[in-house]
Order: structure tokens, then C-alpha cells, then sequence
């Protein structure tokens, strides 16, 4: 070969070298099945819960919602901790706040110019390498950045948690999957890092040679790991997994409900739902626009797929949290919208012969569809993963109160939609019409009078009185369930805080939520164009109903903050 | 409130409203129609809705054009603001909220009477309005006497009394203290002195014999430090028949046995007796958070209790400095001068000074007590003082703040950088040269002086070095400079001597030659003190010039304070003479590495100390801390102003004192000469009854406490009530199971997580150790909760009985009546 051709060929091989390796990366990816480890059942925090779940867990204190290179979060798991090195220098560590992000950007810059692509993906996407995190100048900033306790401490508690999160030891420490010999409430379950390193002391409760066999069956599968072998790396998962199950098999738990909870999040909780919610949407549109009777039983047949797979993923939840779901943000938020879809069933049945019909599912359809879009695209304030409930949480007006409030915040949505719905349709020349018997008496009154008093079972009534009735209807129960609600908040606070009422910026706003409902009421009593102001007031409480939400959760904390 | 229900009668009363408004209508019938217009009503409830939203969410306002941009808007806390200094409590019960609720009532009530007639289709709405004065009542009467607050109980102290073996019952001498991990209490009698130390606690410990074994109880062991030794005495909540001693071997394996075993008798010193009692708590003290609480504690040295004086008027957010100069301000922030002027006076008899009044003059929300020094007056005496800062070519750079006189605070790095005062040239000489040994040997003239360049220390494979022709060779061992001794401070180098016949002798030489001996294994071994001879080999005598020591930058004063020069060793590494040249405050100086340059930014000739509070700049404020970094300045006529740092709780000893709290009183002498403690607190109020601790339970998940608050099922506190007839017997109170006695409920709020030792001489913590409980009242809540049921069935009433009903009267109108037609 010649000199020309030997450079030739040494450049064609740095060339292929990395597309080799990334192709040889990718097929192991495609290769490797995961399934059995996912199922394994991990002790974190007092709670028994799949890998699947755990990896998701902690794959997104490192990464936010960004997946890395694609790979699922158990794998990157297992890759993080099996080759730490291939992540030193990868852009694996989400930087959410943007103050933050780009005064960590322009520090790196300024120490190395030549950083300029990278730098700019990492405005973009947030998301930069360890090793340029430990640069002297992003460490410098990094501490300055952590005295701000108001703006930016906590972003850099982020950074710092998934910097630690990412470490191997960390990960292994945390992968605790071998079960206690006894059962026991206090038995802790234990890590692999006894294992890694041979020290099967720390296993002095088991047979010892269980212990060496699944020592064996790991260092099997760190090799086959490490060489990108697949069918090695699965035949060492599916006997790791087997294993540890057989090692306390009084101990393991259900492996139906593990399998049922990985799952669960693969399907990133099944908010892709809001998918189908949104077609819905479109066709019920179309049919009460147009008064097209296909597109909305076209719709109201989607919405109903779309709240069975919603139900399903509610009552899965509830299966594999072995609570129901109103612990947290995203389950407050999934379950009130679940419960507007309840109501919007129950209440197209009741309106099936009157004007009404298909709005209540529209509502609801909307409410589900912007609820789920929440959970899925905004998982760091919706976090999806399931953990103990905190102790005061553990009381029946958990149930009681939560669901009667949430239900009543979905009841105020879905009355905005109608009122949106009746604002837009006054902006395009519809008339000031209303119904005058308000919203449960519109349906309770149809039929005794030819005067537009109520609803007409026909469809006499404007498109105006229609959903001035439907606001006014969903405005009417959520009125009764707010205010119930909040005295039920305050029987459990009496016994939980020592106070009904503290002034809580949650509890006064979910008061002003129902002061902008009695003005409503009131309001109407006194203005000519009782339509118009009733739908402003509709909005404006769904407003403030979601600054109670939004603003008042994630800014101003108050007692309620793990609400 | 009428609902939706728009009916005939409402336009009718509509009708009326417009009427009664008439001019010629009489004061009193205009004001009864204002209070019966729904109009005034929609007003007063929007006026209701501005109001919360300011009080609870703030404001919002802009402070830059571009409105988009999340840095023009600036949120604010309107009643955190000086001018209110206002609780969420406080601001829902000022007097415009007041006014506005009366308001409101008085529309509710006079609107319902007049305009709304009584009957079966306007119950709904009388029913709701009924239903909303009933929930004002009883909110009158719940808001207008609520009293909030928290109590810690302790689980255990412990009484100790001396007494005389042959007169039992007779107290020599006692002592008390908490059960707490690190918790110290002394005892004195007849000029002996006993030190007690609880080492560790163990919450949950197993009896592993007798009748009970495999219960589990609450165990202390004290470190009993006494004039005829140590031992530590394990105590047990409940089982005292099984206390017993543990004295300290000399055996590694095994440091502590039982007296039992090793001395053959249960106690090692049967006078000293320990009983574990219950603590009980008989007061607690307001929450600041409910309504401004504070309040100052006084008491004569040398009691105990502390007699209360309540502070009124107190702010609680915000800042307030009579001047710059009494506090340490952060950089940027602009001086909080805003003085208070609020006199405290006594309210008790027991006030140990009740003819004087307390000013407080200054209050900071969150401010750490720091000492400073700042240039003292030319009668100070000379106390040179440095800051400097030593800067690389490639941009690194360290700081250093050193004091000359300060054996502590006068070297930085490990002694590479050092700061000394020289009264003369010679000592300024001899600072120049390394550190360096000296040899006499009997027999040969001459002194061999050897400079100090390794230690075995640093080079474990270090050779003895021969000392000239002696037949004497050494290694040094370690260098030590700057050795704090009882009364001085002295360096020392410690060598190894191998003697002509092969013998090696440890020798500890010290700068000064006074202190230098010869050590051996069993004189380190024997910590009563060194016994026989000084120097085991007299024959050869050695002496220890320090020199410039480990450093090799120094920076010298003296010996006219403000000369100051600089000796730079860094090119010799220490090992030649230092190059010495002159420094001066703000120029840079080129060292002698080359790449290396030292800036002398500060010096003060004659520094003299000063502690005031540093201000924390608002971002680095923690604000779950709320109050517990606060202070505040009082003047006591007689003295200078002097701040007072907050206590949770005003501990009488430091023996009592809880983890994670602090102790802290303030001496002050009177105009007339007398003393008195001050502390600054909340205010406090006497429980109905003594609460005693029983146990804390912390019920965890599966896997046991992790340290993380989601493995943590509950917290329960097995509390007991004193009565006539003594302790009741143990009461459950745990997260939303709150417990009523005595006319206040007491809840769970605080426990006492484990944690490592904090500090140097601290102790670690297995935890649970006290409780915190909640104490409030809740007059008027059964009135509260009727209100909300009458109204919620009013609403029902409303919106689904009432079309029922209407419902009903409209068919029977439709229907053909006998006789007539429809």
C-alpha cells in the first residue's frame, strides 16, 4: 500500500470508528431486553417498586424530562452505571432554570471560545456534560450561584443532585434488590454493591451460596454488558431476575404488579391519551358548531375511548400505588379531570334529549385533554413517579376533601370552556341570550312552559342559552362542592394543624374562587346582559381557581405545598 | 346570596330597591337601604376579594418596560412591608377586614329581612344567608380567642444527687440535666468535683435478661467523670433496679466493661446516685407566625427561672438599625436605618428589676452575630493585623486574614504563609534563617549546626544523619511551631538520636530549652505525667531555632508597628536565608517564584475586635427559618446597646438545653450594680396541666428510617397529663390525632430526627429524644362547622329543591281546574 493509500485508510477508519461504535451502540439498545430487570422489585423510601419505575425515578433527577440518546431510563441506568465513562463528557445533566443555564453557559464560553456549538445546543436544550460542569469556571459560578437562596439555589441543588445521581456508586447503592431472608416492616432490603465487590457479608442472612450464585450470574452481566454482547447481557437478566426472586420468595412481592407498574411508565403514564381527548374535542366542536349530529356522536363516541383509557390508567395507578391517586400534583390533576369525565357521562345521559347534549363531553373532553397534556409535557411540576404518602396525609379526609375540591376545580374548567365557548361565539354576533332559570332549574323546568324559562327538549333553544345553561349548570355544583370542600378542609385541619382556617394562600384562594362565584350569582341578579357577565365571571374564577393551582403551589408555598 | 333563581318577587324587590332610594326618604331608612342594596353587596364582596388577594398573594407590579421579560416584574408580600409588619393572621384581622365583614353581615342580614320574603321558594337563599352569619359567629368567636402555640417535652432528665454512703438519705450535693446526647451538668462538694457527660442514648434499647427481656426501653449512659476516676453508668426508663456501671479497660478489644465482671460490684461509686424522672412541661409559647409574640426573659445570675415581659409592637420581616455602625452590612444592601423605640416594662412581681424599662432600639429578621476587627485608636495596644491575597499568573488566587499576635490566627496554608511581630532587628534576623538544630557534643569543640530539610514524617525512608565526628547521628521526626502550652507558646522539633553504642533515644527539643526532654514509649503511655530522668543521654544537648518555621512567606511587623516587610524563602523552598524586601498596603509584590505575586490589601497596626450582627443579604435568607435567626437591640440604662440573639425557647441552663436549639444569655450591670440575664423569646403561657413524654414512636415504611421524610409513616408522642392523683397513663398523640385536655388539644408537630455529632466534643444522636407538640384552643368550631352545614343545604335547596318545587306549582297551575278550563 502506499503512503497515500495507508493515510487514506487511517482516515476512512477514524471516520467509521464512531458511526461503528454508535451503529454497534444501537443495535445493542435494539437488542437488549430489558423486561426482566424492569420487573425487579427495588426498596426506595420505605415503598417497593419496579426497576422500571426506580430507573424512571432517577433518570429524571439527572436528565428532567429529556431522554438521553433515546435509550429508555432503565437502560440509560444500567448504562450509566456500567459505563460511567462513555457519560463523562455526554450532555446528560438537565439545567432547568434559564438564568441559570445561560450564565453557566456564557462562564464556559468565556473560558473556551471553541465550546460555541456545544454551548448553544445547551442554551437550547438544557442539557450539558458532567465534565463541563467540573470546569473551574463553571464551578466558580456554580458556588456564587448557590448563595442566592430566592433565585438560583435550588437549580444548583438540582445540578448537584444529578451529578451525584449519575455517579456509578450512587446508582448501585441505590439499585436495592436483594431481598431481606425475613419478612419483616423494618427488614431493609440490600444493594449490589456487596456483591460487586464480593463481600458476601453483607448478605450474612442468606444462603451463601444463593449469594455466590447471584454474584456470579452479575459479574456475568457487567462483562457481557461491557463487551455489548446481548444475548449474554438478557440470558444474565432473565437468571439475575430469577434469582433474586427465588432468594426470599415469602419476601419478594406480587411480580404481576411490578410487571403492571413498569409498564405503566414505559407508557410514560399514559398521558398520550390527550391525543385522543383532543380529537375528541375536534368533533364535538364540529357537531355543536355546525349542529351536525355525525361529528358528535362521532365525538362523544372518542371521548368515551378516551375516558375508558383514562379510567384504566387511574385504576392502574391506584393498583400499583395500592392507593387511589390524589397524593400528589400529577394526581390530583389526572384524577380532577378524570372526575369531570364522571360527570360529563352522568350528565349527558340526564341532558341526552335536550340542547345540552354534547357539551358536557366537550368540557370534559377539553379539561382531560389539557390536564394530560400538563402531565406530560411538564413532568417536572407534574412529577409522575408514585411515592409514600406523607404522614399527614394518611387520613380519610384525604379522600373526602381532596376529591370533593378537585372534582369542583374540573366542574370550574369545564364551566369556563362553555363560557369561553359562549364568549366567542357573542364576539362572532350572537345574541345576548341566556336562561333565565338558571342552570339546574333550566333542566328541571323544561317542558312546563313555552316561555324560554328553560332548556326545550327540541332544539329550539339559541346556541346562547345552551351554553349559558351548561355554565351555569357546572358553575351551580362546582358552587356547592367548593364550599363543601373547603369545610371539609377545615374539619381535617382542626385535627391536623390545631386550625379550621390559618389564612394559607391555598385556602384563601380556593375562598376567592368562591367569592367570584357568589358575585356571579349576584351579578346576575342585577345586569341586563346577564349572559355576558356570567361568562366573564365563569373565566375569571377558573382564573383564579388555577393561580390557586399553579402560582400559589410552585411560588407562594404554604402549609399545603405537598398538595 | 339568592342564587340564580331570578323570580318575579326578585324584580319586585328590585323595584323596591329602586324606590326606597327616594330624596325625600330619612337618614335611617336611606342607611337600611344601603344595607338592602345587592349592589352595595356585589361592592363590599369585590372590596372582600381585593382585600385576601393583596393578603395572601401579594402584589405584582412592573419596574421595566418590557413587560415580557421575567426580570420587569417584582413581587411583593404588601402586609411584610414596614409599614405593616403584618402575620397572615394579623392582616385578616386588622380593622379594615373587620369593618368589611360587619359590613358585609349587616347586608347579609338586612337584605335577607327586607327583600327576600319567607317562603318555600326562597328558603334556599335564607337558609344560605342563615347559614353564612351562623359560620361569622362562630368565627368571631373562634379568631377572637385563639391562642396558638408549641410546647417541646423532653422524655427523660436526669436528677443526680452525692450522698454519704453511711446516711443515705441525706443530699450532699445535686444536679440535674436533659437527657440529650452531648448534654454536660457539673457537681461540687467539699472542693471535689464531678463532671457528668451523657455519651449516647438508645431510644428503643433491648433487655436481654430478666422478667422483661425482649422489651425495649429507653437507655442512657453518662459519662460520670469524678474525683477517683471514670466509669459510665448505663440508666434505664423504668427499670432502675438495673442500673449498672461500666468502667473503662485498658484493653483495646474491649475499652468498657461491666463493673460487675471487672470490679465485682454493680456500682463503681454507689454516693453518686442517677435517677431518670420525667421532664415535665408546664408552659407553652406563643407561634410568632399566628400574631407577633416576642418578648424579653430576665432573672438574677444565678437562678433559674425567668420572669416574662411581653414585647408589643414588634415588627417581624423587615430590618430596623438605629445606626450603620451597629451591625455589619452586606455589600450593595442599603442600611436599614430605621430605629424602633419600644419600651418594655415589667408586668410580673417577680421582675428582678421592675423600675426599669427595657428600650428596644433594633430588630434584624436574619442576622448572624460575627467578630470583626477595625482600627483601634493609637492608645490601643499594638495588635498587627493583615489581609492578603496571593495571586498566580494564571489567575488563581487565595486570601488570607492573619494576626501577628495570634499564635492561632497567624499562619495560613499549613504555615506556608505566617505573620509575626518583631520587637527588634535581631529577631528579625533570626526569622530569616530555616529552621535549623544545634548539637553540643561533651568532647568536641564547637557547635554543629544543622538546617532542618526533611522529615520522616514527609519521608518515611529518612537516614540518621551523622552530628559531625561524634559517633552521634539523628533524624528529625516532625517539626511543630507555634505549640499552645498552658502559659506560652513554644516550637519543638521532635528528632531520634541513635547514640554511639547503637541506642536510640527520642528527644522532643524545643525552642524553648527549658521544656526540651528525652520521651520514651512508657512515659507516652502514662498520661499522669512524666517520671524520671529529663535527658537520658546528657552527653549530647540539643537546641531548636525555629526560624522562619514551616513558612516561606512571611510578613513582619516591627518594631514600629507600621513597618512592615515582607521575607520571601520561596526560590530556597525554605532552605536558605529569606530575601527580605518592603510592602505596603494596595501594592502588588513580585515574589521570588516568579509566577507568584502577594497584595497586602488591609493592615491594621493596633485591630481591635468587634461583634455585631452580620445582615444576611435577602437572597441567602432561608425563609423556612422564619424567626430563628432574628435579634434585637435593647437598651438597659447603664449600658451600651447589646443584641440579643432569638431562642426558640428560653432554656434555664444549657444542661436543659435541646438539640438543634440554643443558650445564649446576655449578662448586664445595672446603674445600681446589680446583674441581670436577659433573653429574648416568645411568649408564653402556663399549660393547664404538667405534660410528661412517655415515648416518641417513629412508625416507619417497609426498610425502616432512611432519612428521607418519605420512609416515615408517622410520629406519635405517648404523652401523660399530671393530675391529683399523679401521671395519667400514657396518651397517644400522632398526626391528625390530636388529643383534648384541659381545654387546648394538643397536636404533633416537631420531632427530634437522628444526627451525627455537629461539632468538635459534640455527640451523635440516635434521636427521639423530645417532642413538639401543638397547643391551640378551638373555641367556636362546632359554631364554624354548623354554619357551613346550614349553608351547603341552603345551596342544595337553591339550586335543585326550589326548581323542583317550581316545577311542581307550574303543572298544577297547567292543570284544567274542576269545573273551569286551563
Amino acid at each position: 500500500m502506499t503512503g497515500f493509500g495507508r493515510v487514506a485508510s487511517l482516515l476512512l477508519a477514524l471516520l467509521i470508528a464512531p458511526s461503528a461504535a454508535m451503529a454497534q451502540q444501537q443495535t445493542f439498545i435494539e437488542q437488549v431486553d430489558l423486561e426482566p430487570i424492569e420487573s425487579l422489585a427495588v426498596q426506595v423510601d420505605g415503598r417497593l417498586k419496579s426497576f422500571g419505575s426506580h430507573a424512571n425515578t432517577l433518570m429524571s433527577v439527572v436528565s428532567g424530562s429529556r431522554s438521553i440518546n433515546e435509550q429508555s431510563p432503565s437502560f440509560t441506568y444500567m448504562d450509566m452505571m456500567l459505563r460511567p465513562n462513555a457519560y463523562e463528557d455526554a450532555d446528560i445533566v438537565y439545567v432547568k432554570n434559564k438564568l441559570v443555564r445561560n450564565k453557566i453557559a456564557d462562564a464556559l464560553l468565556m473560558e473556551d471560545p471553541t465550546l460555541g456549538d456545544r454551548i448553544e445546543a445547551f442554551r437550547e436544550t438544557g442539557l450539558v456534560s458532567p465534565m463541563l460542569l467540573n470546569r473551574p469556571s463553571a464551578q466558580e459560578l456554580v458556588e456564587v450561584l448557590s448563595r442566592d437562596l430566592i433565585r438560583t439555589a435550588s437549580s444548583v441543588d438540582a445540578i448537584n443532585g444529578a451529578l451525584i445521581v449519575r455517579e456509578p456508586a450512587f446508582l448501585l447503592d441505590r439499585m436495592r434488590i436483594v431481598p431481606p431472608a425475613v419478612e419483616g416492616e423494618t427488614a431493609p432490603w440490600q444493594s449490589l454493591s456487596g456483591i460487586a465487590l464480593m463481600d458476601a457479608s453483607a448478605y450474612a442472612d442468606h444462603d451463601p451460596s444463593d449469594i455466590a450464585a447471584i454474584t456470579e450470574t452479575w459479574m456475568g452481566l457487567v462483562e457481557a454488558w461491557n463487551t455489548h454482547d446481548p444475548d449474554a447481557v438478557n440470558q444474565s437478566m432473565a437468571t439475575l431476575a430469577t434469582q433474586l426472586q427465588e432468594l426470599s420468595p415469602d419476601v419478594y412481592p406480587e411480580t404481576g404488579r411490578l410487571s403492571w407498574e413498569s409498564w405503566y411508565f414505559n407508557q410514560k403514564s399514559m398521558t398520550w391519551v390527550w391525543l385522543i381527548y383532543m380529537l375528541s374535542v375536534i368533533l364535538l366542536l364540529l357537531g355543536m358548531v355546525y349542529r351536525w349530529p355525525p361529528a358528535r356522536w362521532a365525538g362523544l363516541g372518542v371521548f368515551l375511548i378516551a375516558f375508558g383509557l383514562h379510567t384504566f390508567s387511574i385504576l392502574l395507578r391506584w393498583y400499583i400505588a395500592d392507593r387511589w391517586p390524589n397524593s400528589n400534583m400529577f394526581e390530583a390533576v389526572t384524577t380532577a379531570a378524570w372526575f369531570g369525565g364522571c360527570l360529563a357521562i352522568v350528565m349527558e345521559l340526564i341532558a341526552r334529549r335536550t340542547a345540552m347534549h354534547g357539551i358536557f363531553a366537550l368540557g370534559s373532553a377539553m379539561a382531560s385533554m389539557v390536564a394530560l397534556m400538563a402531565a406530560r409535557f411538564l413532568p417536572l411540576y407534574l412529577d409522575p413517579n408514585i411515592s409514600n404518602k406523607m404522614p399527614v396525609l394518611h387520613d380519610i379526609w384525604l379522600y373526602i376533601h381532596t376529591n370533593v375540591i378537585i372534582f369542583s376545580y374540573c366542574l370550574i374548567f369545564m364551566a369556563a370552556v362553555s363560557a369561553g365557548l359562549y364568549l366567542l361565539r357573542r364576539l362572532f354576533g350572537g345574541s345576548a341570550d341566556y336562561v333565565r332559570a338558571g342552570g339546574a332549574g333550566a333542566l328541571i323546568l323544561r317542558g312546563t312552559t313555552s316561555t324560554p324559562d328553560a332548556l326545550a327538549d327540541t332544539d329550539n333553544a339559541s346556541l346562547g342559552q345552551v351554553l349559558d345553561g351548561v355554565t351555569m349548570l357546572l358553575m351551580e355544583l362546582s358552587f356547592v362542592l367548593l364550599w363543601a370542600g373547603i369545610a371539609m378542609g377545615a374539619i381535617w385541619a382542626d385535627h391536623s394543624w390545631g386550625r379550621p382556617w390559618g389564612w394559607d394562600p391555598k385556602e384563601v384562594f380556593a375562598l376567592n374562587t368562591f367569592i367570584i362565584f357568589a358575585l356571579l350569582i349576584h351579578v346576575r341578579l342585577k345586569v341586563r346582559d346577564k349572559g355576558l357577565w356570567t361568562a366573564w365571571l365563569a373565566l375569571l374564577g377558573c382564573l383564579v381557581m388555577l393561580f390557586n393551582w399553579i402560582v400559589i403551589n410552585f411560588v407562594i408555598t404554604g402549609l399545603h405545598s405537598y398538595a | 346570596m339568592s342564587g340564580s333563581m331570578t323570580t318575579p318577587e326578585d324584580a319586585k324587590t328590585v323595584q323596591e330597591d329602586r324606590r326606597s332610594g327616594g330624596a325625600g326618604a330619612k337618614p335611617l331608612r336611606r342607611l337600611f337601604d344601603l344595607f338592602s342594596s345587592v349592589r352595595f353587596g356585589i361592592i363590599l364582596l369585590s372590596i372582600l376579594f381585593v382585600y385576601c388577594t393583596i393578603g395572601s398573594a401579594g402584589i405584582l407590579y412592573p419596574i421595566h418596560p418590557n413587560l415580557f421579560h421575567p426580570d420587569s416584574w417584582v413581587h411583593e408580600q404588601m402586609r411584610q412591608w414596614r409599614f405593616f409588619e403584618m402575620t397572615e393572621f394579623e392582616w385578616f384581622h386588622w380593622w379594615p377586614f373587620d369593618v368589611l365583614m360587619v359590613l358585609i353581615c349587616t347586608t347579609l342580614v338586612v337584605t335577607t329581612i327586607r327583600r327576600i320574603p319567607l317562603k318555600p321558594v326562597n328558603y334556599g337563599v335564607w337558609i344560605i344567608h342563615t347559614g353564612v352569619i351562623v359560620l361569622c359567629v362562630g368565627s368571631v368567636m373562634y379568631f377572637g380567642t385563639k391562642v396558638e402555640g408549641d410546647a417541646p417535652i423532653v422524655r427523660r432528665s436526669m436528677a443526680i444527687t452525692l450522698v454519704d454512703p453511711e446516711r443515705p438519705g441525706e443530699a450532699l450535693a445535686t444536679a440535674s440535666l436533659v437527657a440529650m446526647p452531648g448534654n454536660r451538668a457539673q457537681m461540687e462538694h467539699d472542693g471535689r468535683a464531678w463532671n457528668f457527660d451523657v455519651l449516647s442514648i438508645d431510644p428503643s434499647w433491648e433487655l436481654l435478661s430478666g422478667e422483661d427481656a425482649g422489651e425495649r426501653t429507653y437507655s442512657v449512659n453518662l459519662l460520670v467523670d469524678g474525683p477517683d476516676g471514670r466509669f459510665i453508668r448505663q440508666l434505664l426508663a423504668g427499670y432502675p433496679e438495673y442500673t449498672e456501671d461500666m468502667v473503662i479497660t485498658e484493653d483495646p478489644t474491649q475499652p468498657m466493661k461491666r463493673a460487675i465482671k471487672e470490679i465485682g460490684r454493680t456500682l463503681v461509686d454507689d454516693s453518686i446516685q442517677v435517677e431518670l424522672d420525667y421532664e415535665s412541661q408546664g408552659w407553652f409559647y406563643l407561634r410568632n407566625d399566628l400574631a407577633k409574640s416576642f418578648a424579653v426573659y430576665l432573672r438574677k445570675p444565678g437562678e433559674l427561672d425567668w420572669v416574662e415581659r411581653p414585647i408589643h409592637g414588634m415588627p417581624l420581616y423587615n430590618d430596623y438599625l438605629s445606626s450603620e455602625d451597629d451591625a455589619w452590612l452586606f455589600p450593595g444592601g442599603p442600611p436599614p436605618v430605621d430605629p424602633l423605640d419600644i419600651t418594655v416594662s415589667a408586668v410580673s412581681p417577680d421582675d428582678p428589676a421592675p423600675g426599669m424599662d427595657i428600650r428596644i432600639t433594633g430588630y434584624l429578621r436574619y442576622a448572624m452575630t460575627r467578630t470583626r476587627y477595625k482600627a483601634g485608636p493609637s492608645t490601643a495596644p499594638i495588635n498587627p493585623m493583615a489581609w492578603l491575597t496571593l495571586s498566580s499568573t494564571d489567575g488563581a488566587s487565595q486570601q488570607y486574614q492573619l494576626s501577628a499576635m495570634d499564635p492561632r490566627g497567624r499562619t495560613g496554608d499549613n504555615g506556608l504563609v505566617a505573620f509575626r511581630f518583631v520587637q527588634d532587628q535581631q529577631q528579625l534576623e533570626s526569622l530569616r534563617q530555616p529552621p535549623s538544630l544545634t548539637f553540643q557534643v561533651e568532647g568536641i569543640d564547637g557547635d554543629m549546626n544543622m538546617i532542618i530539610d526533611d522529615v520522616q514524617a514527609a519521608n518515611p525512608a529518612l537516614e540518621f544523619t551523622p552530628v559531625g565526628d561524634s559517633g552521634y547521628s539523628y533524624r528529625v521526626i516532625a517539626v511543630q511551631d507555634d505549640i499552645i502550652l498552658s502559659e506560652r507558646v513554644a516550637s519543638v522539633a521532635i528528632i531520634e538520636i541513635k547514640t554511639p553504642g547503637e541506642e536510640t533515644i527520642r528527644r522532643w527539643v524545643f525552642s524553648d530549652p527549658s521544656l526540651t526532654r528525652d520521651v520514651t514509649d512508657q512515659m507516652l503511655e502514662d498520661p499522669t505525667g512524666h517520671s524520671g530522668p529529663t535527658l537520658l543521654d546528657e552527653t549530647i544537648t540539643v537546641s531548636y531555632q525555629p526560624g522562619s518555621g514551616n513558612s516561606l512567606l512571611m510578613l513582619v511587623a516591627g518594631p514600629d508597628p507600621n513597618q512592615l516587610r515582607l521575607l520571601d524563602a520561596l526560590d530556597s523552598m525554605g532552605q536558605a536565608e529569606a530575601r527580605v524586601q518592603p510592602i505596603s498596603v494596595g501594592v502588588p509584590v513580585p515574589l521570588s517564584s516568579g509566577s507568584l505575586s502577594l497584595l497586602l490589601t488591609e493592615y491594621l497596626p493596633r485591630a481591635v475586635q468587634q461583634s455585631r450582627p452580620v445582615i444576611a443579604p435577602p437572597e441567602q435568607r432561608n425563609r423556612d427559618a422564619r424567626e430563628l435567626f432574628s435579634q434585637v437591640q435593647v437598651r438597659v440604662p447603664g449600658n451600651d446597646p447589646v443584641w440579643l440573639e432569638y431562642h426558640q425557647y428560653p432554656f434555664r441552663d444549657r444542661s436543659e438545653l435541646l438539640r438543634r436549639q440554643v443558650y445564649n444569655p446576655s449578662l448586664l450591670r445595672l446603674e445600681d450594680g446589680t446583674k441581670v440575664e436577659l433573653m429574648f423569646s416568645r411568649q408564653r403561657l402556663p399549660l393547664p396541666t404538667g405534660i410528661a413524654l412517655e415515648e416518641f414512636i417513629l412508625t416507619t415504611h417497609q426498610g425502616g428510617y432512611t432519612g428521607q421524610a418519605g420512609s416515615i409513616r408517622n410520629y406519635t408522642s405517648m404523652i401523660r397529663f399530671m393530675t391529683d392523683a399523679g401521671w395519667t397513663n400514657p396518651v397517644p398523640v400522632s398526626v391528625n390525632e390530636p388529643v383534648e385536655w384541659g381545654g387546648y388539644s394538643y397536636f404533633q408537630s416537631q420531632w427530634d430526627p437522628p444526627e451525627p455529632a455537629r461539632f468538635e466534643g459534640d455527640r451523635a444522636s440516635m434521636g427521639l429524644n423530645y417532642t413538639v407538640l401543638g397547643v391551640g384552643n378551638r373555641h367556636g368550631v362546632w359554631t364554624q362547622l354548623a354554619g357551613c352545614i346550614i349553608a351547603t343545604i341552603g345551596m342544595i335547596y337553591a339550586f335543585y329543591i326550589k326548581p323542583i318545587i317550581k316545577r311542581r306549582q307550574r303543572l298544577e297551575h297547567a292543570q284544567p281546574r274542576p269545573g273551569g278550563t286551563s
